[in-house]
Parts: C-alpha cells; sequence; structure tokens
C-alpha cells in the first residue's frame, strides 16, 4: 500500500471506498484545478446568430476512453484482489453498499444504499438499498447479493486477504430484498468502509461458497452492475470494457473503456502525448511536460498520503513485541541512538523541508506537523506547526543532550558511542533516493555519521516489520477519509515481522486516546476530533516520524474529453455522462 | 546420431535437477517474503497472512518445500487430511508417524510447474500464453540481426582495416553498449512523440474489438524489433568478421585465389560458407534466447512476453512463476545447444556426433 508505484487514482477511488463509519460533516479538501490555457490568435470574428432550441442536443455517443495501469490485474474478483491493478479494472463492474462524495470524501447513499440509519448503541446499521439497480442480465441486485458477499468472505473455502473486513461483523440480516441490517460486535467508527467491498452476483455462484476461488467470473465477469461490462482481457497487455446499458445511472456516452499494461514511467508519459492513452498520475517530474502540452489537463489535489522517515525507537538488534501473550505492555529495549529524543528533535530541524519539497518532490507537496492530512479537516489539527529548518538550534540540542565531537572527525560522539546511522529506502523509487541523499548531506553536516542505501522493496519490508532498521524513507498513500491510524502506533501492533507500528512507539496515552476515539458512541465527528488533535500533538512532540511532505496528486488527462470532473477521491465519479470532443 | 541424441537428453537429466536445486534455494534465499509483498496493508491481519502462508505451503522448511515442489508430495505434521484434501489433492494420515502424507498432483517431474501465487493460474500456461508475443519479437529480432549482421561482418573483413570496417566495429561498440531501457526510450520519443511514425508500445493497437490487423502489428514490432537487433547485428558482425578473418588465412582460400577464381566467388563461396558453421554454436543458444524474452525491451515497450512477465514474477516473490519459468528456460537452453552440435555434425563433416 506504501509503494508509490501503484496508481495514484487506484488509491484514491479505494480510498474513496475507505470511508468513515458515522454521519459526519464533509471534510474539505482543498483542490486546484489546474488548465493549461492556450493562447490563439483570432484573426476573424463571425456575428452568428444563436438558435435556442427547446431541448439540448443529445449527448455525442461513441468513443473510447483508455487508461493505463502499471502493471497488469490479477484477479477480476473484489473480495479476492488485493492489488490496486485488479480493483483498477474490477471497480467498473461491481455495485457498492455506499458511495463516497468524490470531493469531500464524505460517505453519501450515490450506490446501492439509497439511506441508512443507526441503532442508538451504534452497533446495528439498516440499509434501505434501491430497487432500480439490477446486473446486466437483468437479475436485480438485491440485498442477498450483500450478504452473499460477505458471508464468502467469512467462508472457510474462501481464502482472501479481506478476512478483516467481515471480523467485527456480528450478523447481516435481509428481511426482504431490499433491506440490509448489519449488526457489529463492537463500535468501530471506521468500520463502515469495511462494507465498502465491490458485491458479486450471488446467481452466478454456488450457494455454499465452493466455487468462489475457481470461477471463471473471477476472469471473465458475465454480468456487472457497474458503469461497464466486461469484454475481454489479454494478459499482460489490456482489459476493455463496454458501456453497460442497464447501468442505473444511465448507460454510458462513450462505447467503452480500455485499461492497458504499461509498465515503463516514460513509456506511459509518451502515450499520454500521443493520445494513446487518456489519463495518467503523473509523477512531479512529468508533471511541466503535461503541463506545456495543450491537449491536456492537469488536476491538482492534496491527497490522502505522505511521506516521512521513520525512527526506531527499539533496539534493532533485539525486536520485542508491544505486548506480551497476557496483554501487557513489554518495556522496549530501546535504540541506543534514537531513543534519546533530543536526537530525533535535532533530526526533525536539521531537515531542509522547503528545498526538499521544492527540489526533490518538485514542489509538489507540503510541509506536515503530524500524522493526519488537512484533507480529514475535521480532525486535522491547525495549531500544531511544522518542525523548522533551522541547523543552528539542531547542533545546539544535540550539544545539550551531551552529543559532541570531542576527537575533532566530524561526527559526534557520546559516552563512547558515534553518532552513525543507517538510513534506507526503496530502490527505483527516484524520489526517495534523492531524499536520502539530502537528508544524509543535511545530517552529517550536524555531526551524524548516516550510511544511506536505497535497497530493494521486499528487502525493505523485510527489514521495516523485521524492525532491524535505524531509519527508513517511506509513505502512505490511501489513508482514506477517517483520521484513525492506531496500526501505526498502538502497542498490539508492534509485533515484529507483521505489525506496521515497527518504529515500537509506546505511549500510554496515545495508546488510550486511538483506542476511545474509535468508539465514541455515535460516532459524531464533533466528539470525535479532540481525541485525534491531542494524537497529533503528542505524535508531533515525540517523532517517532519525521513528516517530510503531505502528497500532492497530478492527474493528466486529455482535453478530448467532456465533462470530466476530477474530485481528490475518484477521478471516475462520472464517468458515464462523459463525451468524446468531436 | 539417435544414441548420441539420446545420451546428451540423459545427461540433460541431472544437470536439469542441479539446475532446480541451485534455483530453488537460490529464490528462496533472496530476502522478502511472497505473502507480506501481496498483503503490506495495514488492514491485513497476520492471522490473514499465516493461512495464506500455510495453504501455499510457506510455513514448510525449505527441503520439505523443495520436495514437494520437485515431487508433488508433501508431508505434514499431525492430521491436516480435512485441511489440505481436495478435489486435486489426495492426502493420507499415518497415525504411526503421526504426519499425513498429501499428493497433490503436481511436481515438476511429472512436467508440472505449478501455480503461480499472484494469479492463481497454472505456471506453464501463463508461460504458453506469453510465447507467441516473445516468439514474434525474438525471431524478428534473430532475422534482423542475421540478414544484417552476417553480411556486415564479412564486408568488414573483406575491407579489413577500410573506412567501412573502422565505422562498423566503431557502431557496434556504441550500439552494444547503449542501455536499452534509455535508447528505447529515445526512439519512443523520437518515433512515437516527435514525428508520430510508430506507435509508442504494445504489441497491437488495442481497441474494444482488438481484431488482428498485420500492418499493425508491424509497425508495433518496428521499435522493440529494432533494439533488440542492434546489440545483435554488433555481436553477430564481430563474430563473423573474427571467423571470416580466420578462414581467409587458410590455405584452401589460398588456394582458391590462387587458381584464379573471382574475387566474389572466393568470398561468398568458400570464405562465407565456411566462417558460417562456427555461427551455428551461437545460434543454438539464440534461439532459446528468441523464446525466454527480453526484460528490458519487453518492458519498455510494454510487450505483453516472457521477459516481462518473469522479471514482475520476480519482483512480486512468485515463487512458483520464477522458478517455472527458470526451468523452462533451462531446458530450452539445453536443447538450442544440443540442436546447434547436430546442426554443426550436418553442416560440417569434419565433426563426428558420436
Amino acid at each position: 500500500m506504501v509503494q508509490k508505484r501503484f496508481s495514484l487514482l487506484a488509491a484514491l477511488l479505494i480510498a474513496a471506498l475507505v470511508l468513515a463509519a458515522c454521519p459526519q460533516p464533509a471534510p474539505v479538501v482543498q483542490t486546484v484545478q489546474e488548465t493549461v490555457v492556450v493562447t490563439s490568435v483570432v484573426t476573424q470574428t463571425e456575428t452568428q446568430e444563436v438558435v435556442v432550441t427547446a431541448t439540448p442536443a443529445p449527448p455525442t455517443q461513441g468513443g473510447v476512453f483508455v487508461s493505463a495501469s502499471l502493471s497488469d490485474a490479477t484477479i477480476l474478483n473484489p473480495i479476492l484482489s488485493s492489488d490496486n491493478a485488479s480493483s483498477g479494472v474490477h471497480q467498473f463492474l461491481y455495485p457498492y453498499l455506499i458511495g463516497g462524495d468524490p470531493f469531500t470524501g464524505e460517505i453519501v447513499p450515490t450506490e446501492l444504499a439509497e439511506s441508512w440509519s443507526t441503532s442508538d448503541d451504534g452497533l446495528v446499521w439498516t440499509f434501505v438499498l434501491r430497487q432500480d439497480m439490477t446486473w446486466s442480465d437483468g437479475e436485480p441486485v438485491t440485498a442477498q447479493d450483500f450478504k452473499f458477499t460477505y458471508e464468502a468472505i467469512a467462508a472457510e473455502a474462501v481464502e482472501t486477504p479481506r478476512k478483516s473486513y467481515v471480523e467485527l461483523i456480528e450478523s447481516i440480516e435481509t428481511p426482504d430484498d431490499y433491506t440490509v441490517i448489519v449488526t457489529f460486535s463492537e463500535v468501530k467508527c471506521d468500520g463502515l468502509g469495511d462494507l465498502g467491498l465491490g458485491i458479486l452476483p450471488s446467481h452466478l455462484y454456488a450457494a455454499d461458497f465452493s466455487d468462489i476461488m475457481t470461477s471463471t467470473e473471477n476472469e471473465a465477469p458475465t454480468v456487472s452492475a457497474g458503469p461497464f461490462t466486461f469484454n475481454e482481457w489479454v494478459r499482460d497487455d489490456n482489459v476493455t470494457l463496454l458501456g453497460n446499458d442497464a447501468y442505473f445511472k444511465g448507460a454510458p456516452n462513450m462505447d467503452g473503456l480500455i485499461i492497458k499494461t504499461v509498465p515503463d514511467a516514460g513509456a506511459r508519459l509518451a502515450q499520454l502525448q500521443t493520445g494513446e492513452i487518456d489519463t495518467l498520475a503523473l509523477q512531479p517530474e512529468q508533471l511541466t511536460t503535461a503541463q506545456l502540452n495543450p491537449d491536456l489537463n492537469v488536476y491538482k489535489f492534496k491527497d490522502d498520503g505522505y511521506a516521512y522517515i521513520a525512527l526506531n525507537l527499539a533496539n534493532p538488534e533485539n525486536p520485542q513485541p508491544g505486548l506480551d501473550e497476557d496483554g501487557n505492555k513489554v518495556e522496549q529495549d530501546p535504540h541506543p541512538i534514537l531513543s534519546d529524543l533530543s536526537v530525533r528533535q535535532a533530526i526533525a530541524h536539521a531537515l531542509d523541508y522547503e528545498t526538499i519539497i521544492n527540489k526533490v518532490y518538485l514542489g509538489q507537496g507540503y510541509p506536515m506537523a503530524a500524522n493526519v492530512v488537512p484533507a480529514v479537516e475535521w480532525a486535522y489539527n491547525n495549531d500544531i506547526q511544522p518542525y523548522e529548518y533551522d541547523t543552528e538550534l539542531a547542533a545546539q540540542i544535540l550539544e545539550e543532550a551531551g552529543w559532541v565531537d570531542s576527537d575533532g572527525d566530524g561526527v559526534r560522539e557520546k559516552d563512547g558511542m558515534t553518532l552513525s546511522l543507517n538510513l534506507k529506502t526503496n530502490a527505483g523509487n527516484t524520489t526517495r533516493e534523492d531524499l536520502g541523499a539530502l537528508a544524509q548531506d543535511q545530517l552529517n553536516g550536524i555531526g551524524f555519521d548516516i550510511e544511506f542505501e536505497a535497497i530493494e522493496f521486499g528487502t525493505m519490508v523485510g527489514e521495516m516489520l523485521g524492525q532491524t532498521y535505524d531509519m527508513v524513507i517511506i509513505g502512505w498513500t490511501g489513508l482514506g477519509t477517517d483520521p484513525n491510524d492506531d496500526v501505526f502506533w498502538r502497542l498490539q501492533f508492534d509485533t515484529p515481522g507483521s505489525g506496521f507500528n515497527f518504529v515500537s512507539f509506546s505511549n500510554d496515552r496515545v495508546d488510550e486516546l486511538l483506542r476511545d476515539g474509535l468508539s465514541v458512541p455515535g460516532c459524531d465527528p464533533a466528539e470525535r476530533a479532540p481525541y485525534y488533535k491531542e494524537v497529533q500533538q503528542i505524535i508531533h512532540d515525540e517523532i517517532p516520524y519525521v513528516f517530510v511532505t503531505g502528497s500532492i496528486g497530478n492527474t493528466g488527462y486529455t482535453t478530448r474529453w467532456q465533462g470530466v470532473d476530477p474530485g481528490p477521491w475518484s477521478f471516475y465519479h462520472n464517468v458515464e455522462k462523459w463525451t468524446i470532443q468531436e | 546420431m539417435f544414441r548420441y541424441v539420446l545420451r546428451r537428453l540423459l545427461q540433460a537429466i541431472p544437470t536439469l535437477i542441479g539446475v532446480s536445486l541451485i534455483s530453488f534455494f537460490l529464490v528462496n534465499s533472496a530476502p522478502g517474503d511472497p505473502i507480506l509483498i501481496r498483503t503490506f496493508d495495514p488492514k491485513i491481519t497476520e492471522e490473514t497472512r499465516d493461512i495464506m502462508r500455510r495453504q501455499l505451503g510457506l510455513d514448510q522448511s525449505l527441503p520439505v518445500q523443495y520436495i514437494s515442489w520437485f515431487t508433488g508430495f508433501t508431508v505434514r505434521v499431525g492430521d491436516t487430511v480435512e485441511e489440505f484434501q481436495s478435489e486435486t489433492v489426495s492426502c493420507d494420515f499415518v497415525a504411526l508417524l503421526n504426519t499425513t502424507f498429501c499428493d497433490t498432483g503436481g511436481g515438476i517431474v511429472r512436467g508440472n510447474l505449478g501455480t503461480s501465487i499472484s494469479t492463481n493460474q497454472p505456471v506453464w500456461a501463463r508461460l504458453v500464453e506469453r510465447m507467441p508475443a516473445t516468439f514474434e519479437l525474438g525471431v524478428a529480432a534473430l532475422l534482423v540481426s542475421l540478414f544484417l549482421g552476417v553480411p556486415l561482418g564479412v564486408l568488414s573483413a573483406v575491407y579489413q582495416g577500410s573506412v567501412f570496417d573502422n565505422i562498423t566495429r566503431f557502431l557496434a561498440v556504441v550500439f552494444n553498449a547503449l542501455p536499452a531501457f534509455w535508447f528505447g526510450l529515445m526512439l519512443i520519443f523520437l518515433f512515437g512523440v516527435v514525428l508520430g511514425w510508430l506507435p509508442t508500445g504494445g504489441r497491437q493497437t488495442v481497441s474494444l474489438t482488438n481484431e488482428f490487423d498485420l500492418m499493425d502489428r508491424v509497425r508495433h514490432l518496428i521499435l522493440p524489433t529494432a533494439i533488440l537487433a542492434f546489440g545483435g547485428i554488433a555481436g553477430i558482425s564481430r563474430f563473423m568478421r573474427t571467423e571470416t578473418l580466420e578462414v581467409i588465412r587458410t590455405d584452401y582460400i589460398r588456394t582458391a585465389k590462387a587458381k584464379g577464381l573471382a574475387a566474389r566467388a572466393v568470398w561468398f563461396v568458400h570464405a562465407l560458407r565456411n566462417a558460417l558453421i562456427p555461427l551455428m554454436t551461437i545460434l543454438g543458444p539464440s534461439i532459446a534466447g528468441v523464446l525466454t524474452g527480453a526484460v528490458i525491451t519487453e518492458t519498455i515497450f510494454s510487450w505483453p512476453g516472457m521477459g516481462r512477465l518473469t522479471f514482475s514474477a520476480a519482483v512480486q516473490r512468485d515463487y512458483p512463476m520464477v522458478l517455472g519459468a527458470v526451468m523452462f528456460f533451462s531446458v530450452l537452453t539445453i536443447l538450442g545447444n544440443l540442436l546447434s552440435d547436430i546442426l554443426y555434425g550436418v553442416v560440417d563433416p569434419r565433426v563426428r556426433l558420436s
């Protein structure tokens, strides 16, 4: 999920599905629409009489929209797939229970559920389904389809990484074809997002789930309830989809949509330039080329991700879990250097964020102070200021903490320990490699001895989750619309080899806040916000991560399509209305 | 001849077993976890990962995994018949040993390369799927390399030391040294974006019908073939130049010249034919190369071939896919070498196959 190489669009579309559990005010996402204006000289002006007709002209029909994916899909089943390339295809084929506002990320009743209500204790959710949604073979999409899908995830015969999506679901009842009642075993304010997977056509599968894993539907879905139907999948080359005339929001104006596999970034940009593809999530270094091209629009937005340097607070030689088998807190063997808060503060002050954002991220970023992105406005703590670049202050902090260069070799020592640390990132991600080189330079400038190394992604993930590193440059994408990120900070997720609290962050107050913030009865954002604002303050002060930059996404798309209205949470939300310019 | 081929094929067996052992332990000793790399998502729990590992047998020790991959038989402590028995897998629990023995029906000895972790398809099916694209590009590149490389090499030898020879040799070094990932993008930019003459990638123009159009296919083939052939032309022309130079110093060429044969007859009847014989030795392995694909070129040009398949399988830690491809390529290489040895005997009567 952290890999930048995954399509940002796909990440956003997934993020759009990861929705907060409770009705809440819309988090406002700051968006900037950038359109390159082409100045043309008008040599002749003609006066035309405009005839106003009573009925507007019907939208132009036809055309094929082509997008590019960097890898091929693996399986076209929404409950079995776990890669963005697959969801990039099956998002067009399967219906969803709940929708997300493409601009705010707020949960909206734009899909199968047309309204819902919750019980007073927040455990029982009742969804009323729309009755005009059908599969492309004419069968109605019903409550049974939803129940079948979620029971399939839980079924023993089904091997899927999505098992955790049903963990808190106690029961799913369908009193009639158009009512779904989901009972949760505990209140989990971000749990509604778990109900956002694509829904399977139950009438095409065995009732005992025995053919879920092997069905040909996984490779060539015969029905669809989304804007397109499946046409053909040429492995490693392309997937073609045709407009679905039975789509409940109206048949798409275009004939179809093609998702091509184009693994090389340079080749993807070339294809966007020649019009062979219609859209691309642009990398920062591709932005200028796209902006200068009069045939392209660029949509810029603050997305739900950030880049950071993880600081291992525990001894990499002795990774320990945060809790023992009985659930008691384990005192961590501290990192010999990074457990010292002053060292972490010095690192946070030693980095020139402005230069990093301008030179490494080519301006496509913004400073971050803590772990919640401003896109999640209601929970974002505006009062915290990002650490300022101040090498003198950084040096002074180190001096005061006893880290001094006594032997004049340019590297500070304390109690016989030199300020030597390794810094790693995944090779091939040139942005992170550049950041690593710059950070190494800037830290060494104030008396650190940083050994920077770019290693293969799988190896890095192994070291990171294994907690055998000092510092790692990485990022999160697709964090979604809920501020809950307990897996990064809570003790129970500090499990060497698998847990995502791989910095071994151990803070009782944060543990408590994140637990309680997720189970506020009623899940009112106003009531939840203080929990997350305090968490941000503590994370900011304790510096388990050095927040380098928030992510800005840039989507390039050709001007030949009319009606494209991208939002930060979805590019394709109104795809059925797009028309090709003649 | 028959006995020779049979003996060579029998000799291939220990080679293949060796390849299987080395590649299996090499692939498995690379860092990275095939499950983790697929499930690097905070929403996926470790329990789920453990179940996935167990289903794939990745929780077993490496020797057990190897035996299972090689023979198709697997063992597990305890009664796990219920858990692993399926339509394709038959299991028996031996209470005395407290062990379950399963026959998965697979195993590379039985010609079953296993199942890809990424797509859950048979490895063999995925390889077969990519073969046409790889073959198409490989054959095109090989033919262009031969048809341009051989004459260039011979002409270089004929005009040894001339401007033509020097330019050819210089260009051969340059084209051999140009990295495909850079040169490929430059060609895409020039011919695809700036001039707009050729498509920027793919095997054909993608449309909703994906109808076969020969000219369209050829247009898509030009740039990737060029990239692959540049290296081939460079290699073959240099090889041919050396061989031709060696041949023209032999007695029979001197004799041919002495008896007054026309220069053309000397060069192309006597010299070329003899110089071509050693080419067989490099041709056999190239035929295997034609089928194994070219990783970088296929990636740059979005070519759905086997090189890219193997490469992405390696990146995704799809062990069965990588190993299946390695075994397949090994067999091809062995057969390619055998073929070139046999052809060598056919074209050169001095070589006896015994």
